[in-house]
């Protein structure tokens, strides 16, 4: 399956391809049996699609994970002209840390820009970009080549048609392993990753919601606050 | 290894592709289709886009050139999202009676009509019934002319479906529709004297009347009266006389996708129930613990497991023919045998779970309720349970067998 999330950096690249031409490739670092799944990215549009792969590569964590990329995309560059923009989803639907984009970016020495919701102009080597951040949002002007981490709605993904979805079976994925790139071996995998997980749990929320149903809500304020109070906490007054 | 019963890697990437697509834009609004009564039009316009109109037609008329199993992985994904069916009729209709229409259509006609039913820019039905008769097909009054270069049509049909999308230009299709329509061109000579049209319902002498449906509510269906409706001889579907014979086939057609739908929505309408059983509670335990529920849940799903596979050797057998590997009464048999099975075990599945939701069962917003109203359809449509009954018995004793009411 394609990480929710990515559709809409891929729904981001596809149309900015069809506003603007050029061409968009997918790169995905996953094992062999991605293969299949990454079909679904061809479908939408995506010219070509590379699937970076190679036992060395298991159990690497962000940082190895954003080098090795950051490798393959100058790969891709040597084949086929610089690259403009590299976008990929706010985070993967499985760690959720969100880190690849901007690691991408320390990697490639470009800027990177977390939460784009859309892209808004490209002109003259640069890219105005709406950012979301809490509360609202910023609007960003940014020097390319550059790296983005698509977040949310406004690139709704597309349903491909079914002509696209059986055209995509008969394009080839390439398949690139670690020496084939030129990956530094210290660098990816378990060596080349500071993180270790120790240990997972589940966290168990132990609190209970309270709701004060007074219909005076002067008098629902007042029990909020004794109830505050009693568990301690600061309120200022 | 003949037998299989996997699919491609092609047919699973589109079953998730129309998934994927039912799930997020048919399915929440299913309900609303009965209420309504219609279908949103962006929901046809969708699927014209995503190609769900050309599966069989081949690539050179901007069809997929796909095969009948494929097209059943898509109505299993159409049906699981819509248990009112209508938008079951829309697509099998269209995907049964356009295969024919393309089958025995001249070059011209592919050219101009397939090619716009392949886009989903035109929806195709079916008319053979009339006010006064239905599985008596002889019984046809509807009559067609020879006039210069086309013929002049004057008739009616009744219990039509889609006669109100076929209609409207613009709406549901970018042009509309037409039926595949049943006329006599030579009345003496019975059922060697019929012959089919494809008949655009736009034509301003053709009146629509709608009736109110029992079910299924989000398709229309009504009669329309042709009073003098001129349509070029490149709109015959077949030779003069072979009529009655193409329309049989493309009976066969329907009624394999109609036993699929039926098998489907009956699993489909068992998981919604089956959830809900699992919730409700009565004398402290949950419905789904009652061993009376339990039964009647396996009992119907063994059945239903058995059309579903009998759906899939039908639309099988179409396969088979279309390659020349399997005769014409052969494919005849297997179909209406799974059109009898199948709507009688999603009948009778659909009826028991709709039980376990008690007087919720009885509400129309109760999906359940509304596929039990939408399958009662199949008794009759594209030929009923009797007929389908007569079809096995002389196919299995031999046509010496069977009285002769004409
Ligand atoms: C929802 C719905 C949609 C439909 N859509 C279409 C459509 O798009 N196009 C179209 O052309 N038609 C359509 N029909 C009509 C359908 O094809 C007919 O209802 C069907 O062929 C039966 O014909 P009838 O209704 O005239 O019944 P009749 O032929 O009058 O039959 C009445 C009863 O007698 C039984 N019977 C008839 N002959 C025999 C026999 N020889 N032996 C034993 N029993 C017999 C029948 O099974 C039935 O129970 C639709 C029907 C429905 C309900």
């Amino acid at each position: 399956m394609v990480n929710p999330y990515d559709k809409y950096a891929i729904e981001a690249s596809v149309q900015l391809k069809e506003k603007f031409g050029g061409k968009a490739v997918g790169i995905a670092m996953a094992p062999p049996h991605a293969a299949d799944a990454l079909r679904e990215v061809l479908a939408m549009g995506v010219d070509e699609m590379v699937l970076l792969s190679d036992p060395k590569l298991a159990g690497s964590d962000t940082l190895a994970t954003s080098y090795a990329l950051s490798v393959a995309i100058k790969k891709v560059e040597q084949r086929l002209g610089s690259v403009d923009l590299v976008l990929c989803g706010i985070e993967s639907s499985d760690s959720n840390t969100g880190h690849i984009g901007p690691e991408v970016g320390e990697w490639l020495g470009v800027p990177s820009v977390s939460y784009v919701d859309r892209i808004l102009e490209i002109k003259d080597g640069y890219a105005v970009v709406k950012r979301l951040i809490e509360g609202g949002y910023a609007v960003m002007k940014v020097k390319l080549p550059a790296v983005f981490s698509i977040a949310g709605t406004s690139y709704q993904p597309r349903i491909p048609s079914l002509r696209d979805v059986l055209a995509a079976r008969r394009k080839q994925i390439d398949v690139w392993n670690a020496d084939g790139v030129g990956l530094d071996p210290s660098l990816v995998g378990l060596v080349g990753s500071p993180t270790r997980v120790v240990k997972m749990w589940r966290i168990e929320i132990r609190r209970k919601g309270k709701i004060f149903t007074d219909s005076d809500v002067d008098v629902a304020i007042e029990k909020l606050l004794n109830e505050l109070k009693k568990d301690g906490v600061p309120l200022g007054v | 290894m003949p037998l299989d019963f996997e699919f491609t890697k092609e047919q699973e990437d589109i079953r998730l592709t129309v998934r994927e697509f039912a799930e997020k834009y048919i399915a929440p609004k299913a309900v609303e289709f009965e209420e309504k009564q219609e279908v949103p039009k962006e929901i046809t316009r969708e699927m014209a886009r995503l190609g769900l109109f050309g599966i069989l037609f081949p690539e050179k008329y901007d069809g997929l050139g796909l095969d009948p199993i494929t097209a059943g992985i898509v109505l299993e994904e159409i049906v699981r999202a819509d248990i009112t069916f209508s938008l079951a009729v829309a697509y099998l209709v269209h995907t049964s009676w356009g295969y024919v229409a393309y089958k025995y259509g001249s070059d011209e006609f592919r050219e101009d009509i397939i090619r716009k039913a392949a886009k989903g820019d035109i929806w195709v039905g079916i008319a053979t019934t009339e006010p006064g008769a239905g599985s008596d097909l002889v019984g046809i009054t509807t009559t067609a002319k020879k006039d210069v270069d086309g013929y002049l049509i004057f008739g009616e049909k009744a219990y039509i479906s889609g006669v109100r999308e076929a209609r409207e230009k613009g709406a549901w299709f970018e042009l509309g529709g037409g039926h595949v329509t049943l006329a006599y061109t030579d009345k003496t000579k019975q059922h060697k004297g019929m012959s089919l049209f494809f008949v655009p319902l736009t034509d301003p002498n053709i009146t629509i009347r709608l009736e109110k449906e029992f079910g299924r509510k989000g398709w229309s269906f009504g009669s329309f009266v042709l009073n003098n409706v001129k349509v070029p001889e490149t709109y015959r579907i077949g030779e003069e006389g072979r009529g009655f014979y193409i329309a049989m086939e493309g009976f066969d057609h329907a009624r394999a996708y109609i036993a699929l739908a039926c098998a489907v929505g009956g699993k489909r309408a068992i998981e919604l129930a089956a959830e809900y059983a699992k919730q409700r509670r009565a004398f402290g335990e949950p419905v789904a613990t009652f061993q009376g529920v339990q039964f009647q849940l396996a009992d119907n799903w063994a059945r239903l497991e058995a059309a579903h596979a009998l759906a899939y050797k039908a639309l099988w057998a179409l396969k088979m023919e279309q390659e020349g590997k399997i005769g014409r009464f052969e494919v005849t048999k297997i179909a209406a045998s799974a059109k009898l099975f199948a709507v009688q075990a999603a009948k009778a599945a659909i009826d028991d779970a709709l039980r376990w939701f008690g007087a919720y069962g009885y509400t129309e917003e109760n999906l359940v309720a509304l596929a039990l109203k939408a399958v009662k359809s199949y008794d009759w449509a594209e030929g009923s349970l009797d007929i389908m009954r007569l079809i096995v018995a002389r196919e299995v004793l031999g046509k010496e067998y069977i009285v002769r009411r004409r």
